[in-house]
């Protein structure tokens, strides 16, 4: 078997009409050999007809797929070579667990003493071996999911896709097969995509994540650079928490960052990827654990306010502040033990952590 | 901190609300129509029972005596015996017929979203909602029309017709419960079409196609209306011989053969709820 390389993934120019509804719209994309890539959005965004594209059971109405470098649009999914762990696990009800496995093999025609030592090989792996007579209804979720993946990784696909894998497990399990997941991906190099919704789930896991909304990919960074650097506002609500605040562009300043004034009438230094304009509307945003809170004006880029709430999360508080002109402002610290939350009615001023700023998106 | 069992006082037990009328007059109904099942379906089947064990010449209620005479004498009743052999074997045919076709056309209609397909599933169900007589007596008319003179191919034609739709039924059940990634699970570890079809659909859809035989054999065997006009004296099935023995001398017998396609019913019915979960397949 081809086994341990991983192989390339290439979307190019991918675009699938459904009628007049445009599902995805002109998605070009490079994943490494071996590297995990997720795929972030919400329900909807055509993550999921992506991944029927990717795996061929979708035709695209423009564009190419191509694994190192070739195009398969042309290959069926039974010759494509994608594996995929599909969210129910599906596994098939009507077989044991060592049949599971071996059903690929054996429809690809694997003589069966190799076919025996490899379905051996991969019970091993995901440690399900003394489990190879049940069936698939009298496992666990957790259970289920290894089979499956070890089915999928039986007939040494090149590509692995998970779709949604960990939604159908409770918490703690899930964390647990997020890391078996990786362990086995890096151990085989395999090339995999993993579509979800679950922003945690994606930042774990992927070397890379592509943010989709509406049929488009927003971004395509490494985790830490989705979180810190967000190149859309989309983003930068979807992954994390943030606070948003509505301004208008003035003009630079002396050293000539751009400055925006907020609907209170405060001014501040933003940051910007795209270029403002003097008078356009931005929206401004900042993470709630990207700024401190201050008894007395820190100096420039502070924003009075008064406590409405404190939210005490254990090792952090959340403090949700009305500042002037009504809007609303959430500031996450952390907590010492023993100390006291700050009343409601405080007067303080939240000033942005000297490593992180205000960033400014168009409106 | 120590280890602590709270001990908390025993929730009250929720007081049993007061069943609302809607709820009454449900079970109401329920009761009447189980009431009535049972008078009219279960009763009459072992008033049949009970008389076929009389020790005399009359077919009568409360039976006299105790005998299986009229069972013997079913061994001796050549017409009634042959008659039995060509329900059977109506029957039988009928069911791999039903089978062959009703299987892919469930397949067909489960798939697709067309409302061509949506109206043959209609069509090929309309044998259950019309009458059968009228589609036995036009299904003569017809065949006169094309020059043919009913046999047993054709007979078998036509309870095919009005079988079909069992078959149909809860085929298409089992596969709306059948899950799609399976089918794509397959499909992308490498199975064709038809080895997905083999390897997956089939033996999770298989409990579904045998209740559906199931009960297309039984229509078929116990089938009047249809049989009544497409059989002639060479094809004459059982429950129209049993009707004309009736009809003529009130003969004993066929009370001891209802008894034995009753007795054989059961224990068919019995096996296929062990095997298949006959009933399961049907909701």
């Amino acid at each position: 078997m081809s086994g341990q390389r991983g192989h390339e993934l290439q979307l190019e120019a991918i675009t699938q009409r459904f009628h007049d509804f445009v599902a995805v719209r002109d998605i070009n994309l490079r994943i490494g050999a071996g590297e995990l890539v997720a795929l972030l959005g919400p329900s909807g965004c055509g993550k999921s007809t992506l991944l029927r594209i990717i795996s061929g059971f979708m035709r695209q109405t423009e564009g190419r797929v191509l694994f190192d470098g070739e195009p398969v649009d042309h290959l069926s999914p039974s010759r494509r070579g994608v594996g995929i762990v599909f969210q129910n696990y599906a596994l098939f009800p009507h077989l044991s667990i060592r049949q599971n496995i071996a059903y690929g093999l054996e429809v690809q025609g694997v003589a069966k003493a190799k076919r025996d030592a490899r379905v051996d090989e991969m019970l091993a792996l995901v440690h399900m071996s003394e489990f190879a007579g049940r069936f698939p209804r009298q496992l666990s979720g957790g259970q289920q999911q290894r089979v499956a993946l070890a089915r999928c990784l039986a007939v040494d696909p090149k590509i692995l896709l998970l779709d949604e894998p960990f939604g159908a497990l409770d918490k703690n399990l899930r964390l647990d097969m997020q890391i078996e997941v990786k362990r086995l991906q890096r151990e085989y190099g395999i090339t995999t995509v993993l579509v979800t919704h679950d922003q945690e789930e994606a930042l774990s896991m992927a070397d890379r994540v592509a943010v989709m909304s509406r049929g488009r990919v927003e971004q395509i960074a490494s985790p830490t650079d989705i979180y810190d650097r967000p190149a859309t506002l989309f983003v930068n609500q979807f992954v994390g928490s943030t606070n948003v605040l509505d301004g208008t562009v003035s003009t630079a300043d002396a050293d000539g960052s751009p400055v925006v004034a907020l609907a209170g009438g405060r001014r501040i230094r933003v940051a910007s990827d795209a270029p403002l304009t003097a008078g356009s509307a931005v929206r401004v945003s900042i993470r709630p654990e990207h700024l401190h809170l201050h008894a007395e004006a820190p100096g420039a880029d502070a924003l009075p306010g008064a406590v409405q709430t404190a939210l005490p999360l254990g090792a952090l508080v959340v403090y949700d502040l009305a500042l002037e002109g009504g809007a609303a402002l959430k500031v996450s610290v952390p907590r010492q033990r023993g100390e006291a939350l700050l009343p409601a009615g405080a007067q303080v001023w939240a000033a942005p952590q000297p490593s992180a700023g205000y960033r400014a998106f168009p409106a | 901190m120590s280890e602590q069992t709270l001990v908390m006082p025993a929730p009250p037990l929720p007081r049993r609300a007061a069943p609302s009328f809607e709820a009454w007059s449900l079970r109401c109904v329920f009761g009447v129509l189980a009431a009535l099942a049972l008078v009219f379906l279960v009763a009459p089947t072992l008033v049949i029972l009970l008389t076929s064990f009389t020790a005399t010449e009359s077919l009568r209620f409360p039976p006299e005596g105790f005998s299986l005479r009229w069972y013997a004498a079913l061994l001796d009743a050549d017409q009634m015996q042959a008659a039995a052999w060509n329900s059977l074997v109506v029957a039988l045919w009928t069911t791999v017929l039903c089978v062959l076709l009703g299987t892919p056309a469930a397949i067909a209609i489960a798939r697709s979203k067309s409302p061509w397909v949506r109206a043959c599933d209609v069509l090929f169900m309309s044998p259950l909602l019309l009458p059968a007589l009228a589609f036995g007596f036009a299904a003569l008319i017809f065949i006169h029309r094309l020059g043919l003179r009913p046999d047993l191919p054709l007979l078998v034609l036509g309870h095919v017709i009005v079988c079909t739709p069992f078959v149909l039924r809860t085929t298409i059940a089992a596969l709306t419960q059948l899950e799609p990634s399976l089918l794509d699970a397959s499909r992308s570890l490498g199975a064709s079409e038809w080895t997905t079809f083999r390897r997956v659909t089939l033996p999770l859809i298989a409990r579904g196609i045998g209740a559906g035989a199931f009960l297309a054999f039984m229509a078929s065997f116990d089938n009047v209306p249809v049989s009544l006009f497409l059989a002639d004296e060479r094809t004459e099935v059982l429950p129209i011989h049993l009707w004309q023995q009736i009809e003529n001398n009130l003969d004993v017998r066929t009370a001891a053969a209802s008894g034995l396609i009753v007795l054989l019913t059961l224990t068919l019915m019995v096996i296929a709820e062990r095997t298949a979960g006959l009933t399961r397949q049907m909701r």
